[in-house]
């Protein structure tokens, strides 16, 4: 590549992330995956407490495609993609913009590894698409595995107190350790599984392990966290519990609750056993251009 | 009271006692949870640096650091002193503040001087200083390619290497955060 900046917008970013956009609807189509455009703007936001939707009129701007495409699956189309906007209120940073690009895709009747496998492929035709070398190796371990080699605490008995001198809750205790001891060290290509239950979002959880894990991975590539996947949860009734405990979080903590989304709830109920990834098509380019961050491929309005 | 939106790069801050600057900064936040700035602190008294992670909603203190700009007046073989442009007040200051400040401290010079608490912490000197050779070997003509070098000792006192052509009574740009020669000041 040339010299041009990996902090600032270039010619040369925009030229990567078309050729990266370019190649990944390519691997996506030659692997079968139809790509479905949904609306931006939704009637309901992300379930996630720690989502924050921007508000547009009478409805929200979306923070994924997620109900939509999931209403898609529960009509019959088994592998569907979608790439477009989507928007995060108070994320900013080097890695973060209010508004970015999510690749989402979902193929009824696989497990996660199959998709991590289709992760790594997918990663390869982007890299190859800008002439470097994908990560040599790629590793799939578990947040207990990964937080034990990094603090010697082992999660499976650990309570808030041991993992924080803080006074908080025991997830923002865990991600506190998680973001501050556990992260920095991460390289390569990384998968990390089984997540503690309390943060499934709309994965399925398993209770025959040392914990209750959620069936959700985070794929890592170089330390910068790339992509989240979930085995989904086609559950509605416990889909129902869940929105109702996010929305008595979120009312604790001062913020407006979000509605209920009917039509995706019913569609959960029809949903074949599925695995869905949203992958940040921003961050992986910058990652793959040995970028400072995602500013270089992207267009932003001077104030943003 | 900061909030952790307000974390930028040099943002001064209050931590266990002690006044930090932030040098490094970064937003995550890790999957499905709360956000987080990591954070990398230098502490201003000491230079020792301190990694914290804060969770958005958690506020950070202020420090009582003042930056001040500050004529160098004398040395007295114990302090040196400087004058505040502005009240014409004097304070004294002492070697291990200066530190390696000395070695580009001219009469009438004007620096940076940060405060915390009223008490002066450190110097900060402008990035390029012009200084007069007071003593070095006599020039070697024409040898201006070889990248040889000889010891030049300056007006301050302070030592540095020089190409060969360098005559003794010129003025020196040096770079005072590498301590190096940059070029004949005409």
């Amino acid at each position: 590549m040339s010299a041009a900046s990996t902090r600032a917008l270039s010619a040369e970013g925009l030229r990567a992330r078309a050729r990266v956009l370019r190649a990944v609807r390519g691997w996506l189509h030659e692997h079968g995956y139809l790509e479905v455009p949904t609306p931006a703007l939704v009637p309901s936001p992300a379930m996630e407490e720690h989502l924050f939707a921007v508000p547009a009129g009478d409805h929200f701007l979306r923070t994924s495609p997620e109900f939509a495409l999931k209403r898609v699956l529960a009509a019959g189309l088994p592998r569907i993609y979608e790439i477009g906007p989507c928007f995060r209120d108070r994320e900013h940073g080097a890695w973060h913009g209010r508004e970015f690009t999510m690749l989402e895709w979902y193929r009824a009747g696989a497990g996660p590894d199959e998709v991590m496998d289709e992760v790594e492929a997918l990663v390869a035709a982007a890299a190859a698409a800008l002439d470097v070398s994908p990560p040599s190796t790629w590793r799939r371990t578990t947040v207990r595995q990964l937080f034990e080699q990094a603090t010697g605490i082992d999660l499976a008995t650990a309570i808030a107190s041991d993992l924080s001198e803080h006074d908080e809750p025991w997830d923002d205790a865990f991600l506190r350790r998680w973001v501050a001891d556990v992260e920095p060290g991460f390289s390569g290509g990384l998968f990390v599984t089984a997540w503690p239950a309390s943060q499934a979002a709309l994965s399925q959880v398993r209770s025959d392990g040392p914990w209750p894990a959620a069936q959700r991975f985070e794929t890592y590539l170089d330390g910068v966290e790339l992509a989240n996947g979930f085995l989904e949860l086609i559950d509605p009734t416990e889909q129902r519990r869940r929105f109702a405990a996010s929305n008595a979080a979120r009312a604790a903590a001062g913020e407006a609750p979000h509605p209920l989304d009917e039509a995706f709830v019913r569609a959960v109920g029809r949903m074949p056993r599925t695995t869905g990834i949203a992958l940040g098509i921003d961050r992986l380019v910058a990652v793959l251009a040995g970028w400072e961050g995602i500013a270089p491929g992207r267009v932003e309005h001077p104030a943003d | 009271m900061y909030q952790t939106s307000d974390i930028r790069k040099g943002l001064k801050v209050e931590i266990d006692g002690n006044p930090y600057i932030v040098v490094e900064f970064q937003f995550v936040k890790p999957g499905k949870g709360q956000a987080f700035t990591r954070t990398k602190l230098k502490n201003l008294l000491t230079g020792s640096v301190l990694d914290r992670t804060f969770k958005t909603g958690e506020t950070l203190e202020p420090t009582d650091i003042e930056e001040k700009e500050m004529q160098y007046l004398y040395e007295d073989g114990e302090f040196y002193h400087f004058m505040d442009t502005g009240d014409f007040s004097q304070v004294a200051i002492t070697h291990e503040v200066v530190g390696d400040a000395k070695n580009y401290l001219l009469e009438e010079m004007v620096a940076t001087v940060m405060f915390y608490k009223g008490n002066p912490i450190s110097i900060e000197v402008p990035n390029f200083v012009e200084l007069e050779i007071t003593y070095c070997e006599p020039g070697v003509k024409g040898n201006t390619a070889t990248g040889a070098t000889k010891t030049a000792t300056l007006s301050t006192g302070l030592e540095v290497q020089v190409p060969l052509f360098i005559e003794q009574g010129e003025v020196l740009k040096i770079d005072t955060r590498t301590r190096e020669y940059v070029g004949r000041v005409n």
